[in-house]
């Protein structure tokens, strides 16, 4: 990739930089191993979280839970941390690159950061694609963050709009003008609601935007270079740990016809997670530990329920998309509107048992 | 030289400061993020309540009120029935193997919530301050207003609280009634039993006992539907209403606040143009006895939870 104004390379000749296109290519084969090795390695381990660490426990879901379905269920709860991670890494690393081109002789030009190297190599199809996957799964409070990180990450400043000053202003002034009108209710809602973090995260990111592309000078970048890529790196493995630990199987509640000597009503609610149902028997990875097979004709009902960590935090809207769901959770909210939690789900919580 | 040299300075520390700001930003998001909801859930709030891990819901509602809740064919039917099954689904006891409904008198309901009899009472329960210091209330989820009931054949000649006040006329009223309380402010002569029914009894079955019967319009539009050709009501300007809520134990604030919520998400509903399950229960049950198209009343100290489906478009 050739950011602007970077025309000619940093690294100069007789350095022990292997040339771009070795580099690329190296850099390609690590690219598709970590594609198909971390998300093959992060479901072996969710499987092995969601055992609750029993061996067998384990073994029964290695051998019933599709790796098809596995791999789409990591993708669904992964693809919001992993364009995360390449957002962060591509925006710092555009920045970190373009002060190393703005001060050759400096240190960081001398030793180009890791991510700016890792933008230079990257194709700016991963970069793109990298931020619409984010676009389409970030919760939509946190969009407006990609405005600045698209700015770094493609150096894209004002001044490449357009050569003529009034053009530019007036381009610049249509924009703003657009994001005003999709976010202005919302950022009024959330001034009334006293969201400090939820003004900031929408009035700031625009006017951050205009002022993030260009070099920052060395004696911030080498610091800076420091502490943010080992700072990103430690934010993704601290957030990698939900992604392991988030459920491979939807959450529900089984009604069983019970054994003559239990509740007064004959039936008891098993919360847990249907591994697999056959002619005979339902097998049920129960919530709070354990494997239950049920004799098939003993079920009478069974309900779909939520779990804690989809409870809203914030009661803020974007033109009736709320803050906290990402534009595709949004969108499909419009095809399946009502989500009436069942009655099973609310008498039957964790702490019932 | 000088001019471009400071503009070329400002612009770093323009860029520096946004990029600092930024990140801080970012990191602030993935902090958010992780945040737990300041609100409390509504499944917390179910957990801290006296019903929480018991299998059946035992409600206190009339079986002797038409309209609002009465047995028939050995089935309960009834606005009050239909509320309290939608109170019952919402607290996670849906049909009617997880509800046990009990029966109570009048004058029964609060004792039954103080002994812990029934959890909760939904029994054209009037919200009132003396009750209010022994049983707490959610809603209200109806407001009545006082009407008065004459045979069809009166319906002409009683039409205003003047012709009320005529000597002639006999009017009846339940005793105890906050409507006895009413009518004697505007000069009416009462003749008191002990319940409404009696009233409508004698207007009924001894010829010319009673001229008129007042009392709330739930009671007597209940009445006039089980005798729709004998009796009429008439719109009178009393002025006073009647609110009527969910009795709940006053030990228990936290179903109380549940109540409230669900009453609240009702009133949303209808209030969105949708339909909403009070709007359901009013149109089977009152809405072709009663004059007009009514609206649910906003229930009073509605708390704020949060739920799962909160996301879902308004």
């Amino acid at each position: 990739m050739t950011l602007p104004g970077r025309e000619s390379t940093t690294f100069r000749a007789g350095d022990r930089v292997p040339d771009l296109t070795e580099r690329r290519s190296r850099a390609s084969q690590s690219f598709w191993t970590l594609v198909v090795g971390v998300p093959a390695i992060f479901s072996v381990l969710r499987l092995g979280v969601e055992a609750g660490g029993e061996l067998q426990t384990t073994l029964l879901l290695v051998a019933n839970v599709n790796p098809v379905n596995l791999a789409a269920a990591l993708v669904t709860t992964a693809a919001r941390l992993a364009s995360a991670g390449l957002v962060a890494i591509f925006a710092i690393g555009a920045v970190l690159a373009a002060s190393s081109t703005a001060a050759p002789t400096s240190w960081i030009g001398r030793h180009p950061p890791l991510f700016a190297r890792w933008r230079v190599i990257a194709p700016n199809w991963l970069v793109a694609a990298g931020f619409a996957v984010a676009l389409a799964t970030w919760p939509i409070l946190y969009l407006p963050l990609l405005l600045p990180a698209l700015a770094a990450a493609f150096q894209f400043s004002p001044d490449r709009l357009d050569e003529r000053r009034v053009p530019r202003l007036l381009v610049l002034g249509g924009l703003l003008a657009g994001y005003a009108y999709l976010m202005l209710p919302t950022l009024w809602d959330a001034w009334q609601q006293r969201e400090t973090f939820a003004v900031l995260v929408i009035a700031a990111p625009p006017v951050l935007a205009l002022l993030v592309p260009g070099p920052i000078p060395p004696i911030v970048a080498r610091p800076l270079a420091m502490t943010v890529q080992l700072a990103v790196l430690a934010m993704l493995c601290w957030a990698s740990l939900p992604v392991i630990t988030t459920p491979v199987l939807p959450l529900t509640v089984t009604t069983v016809r019970a054994d003559s000597d239990a509740g007064a009503d004959g039936t008891e609610d098993i919360r847990g997670h249907v591994i697999t149902v056959d002619d005979v028997s339902t097998v049920i990875l129960e919530e709070r530990g354990g494997v239950r097979y049920v004799p098939a004709d003993q079920v009478e009902a069974q309900v779909l329920c939520p779990t804690e960590g989809e409870l809203p935090r914030y009661r803020l809207r974007v033109r009736d998309f709320h803050v906290e769901d990402s534009l595709l959770e949004g969108m499909g909210r419009r095809v399946r509107p009502v989500t009436r939690v069942d009655a099973a789900c609310r008498a039957t919580s964790s702490a019932a048992r | 030289m000088i001019n471009a040299s400071l503009r070329g300075r400002v612009r770093l520390l323009a860029t520096t400061t946004a990029v600092v700001l930024t990140l801080l930003l970012a990191a602030g998001a993935g902090c958010d993020s992780q945040r737990e909801p300041d609100l409390p859930s509504v499944q917390e709030k179910l957990e801290q309540t006296h019903i929480f891990g018991q299998s059946k819901l035992r409600i206190g509602v009339a079986t002797y009120e038409p309209l609002m809740g009465v047995l028939e064919n050995n089935k309960l039917v009834g606005f009050d029935i239909d509320i309290a099954r939608y109170i019952a689904a919402s607290l996670g006891y849906e049909g009617e193997s997880a509800i046990q409904f009990v029966h109570l008198a009048t004058e029964d309901r609060i004792p039954a919530l103080q002994s812990g009899q029934v959890d909760i009472v939904v029994s054209s329960f009037s919200i009132t301050e003396e009750r209010q210091k022994l049983v707490s209330f959610a809603g209200p989820y109806f407001v009545t207003t006082q009407e008065v009931m004459v045979p069809v054949a009166l319906k002409s000649k009683i039409r205003t609280i003047e012709d009320l006040r005529n000597p002639n006329y006999r009017v009846c009223v339940g005793g105890g009634s906050t409507t006895e309380a009413e009518l004697e402010k505007h000069g009416i002569k009462t003749l008191v039993v002990k319940n409404v029914r009696d009233c409508v009894d004698g207007m009924r079955n001894r010829k010319n006992l009673y001229d008129a019967v007042s009392s709330d319009e739930t009671i007597l539009a209940g009445f006039r539907s089980m005798y729709p050709t004998e009796f009429e009501i008439v719109d009178l300007p009393f002025g006073t209403s009647e609110q009527l809520g969910v009795g709940v134990p006053i030990s228990d604030p936290a179903l109380r606040d549940l109540i409230a919520y669900f009453l609240h998400q009702s009133y949303l509903a209808g209030r969105s143009g949708k339909t909403s399950p009070w709007l359901t229960a009013y149109h089977q049950n009152l809405g072709p006895w009663l004059d007009g198209e009514r609206e649910q009343p906003p229930p009073l100290n509605v708390p704020e939870l949060v739920d799962f489906d909160d996301k879902a478009p308004v």
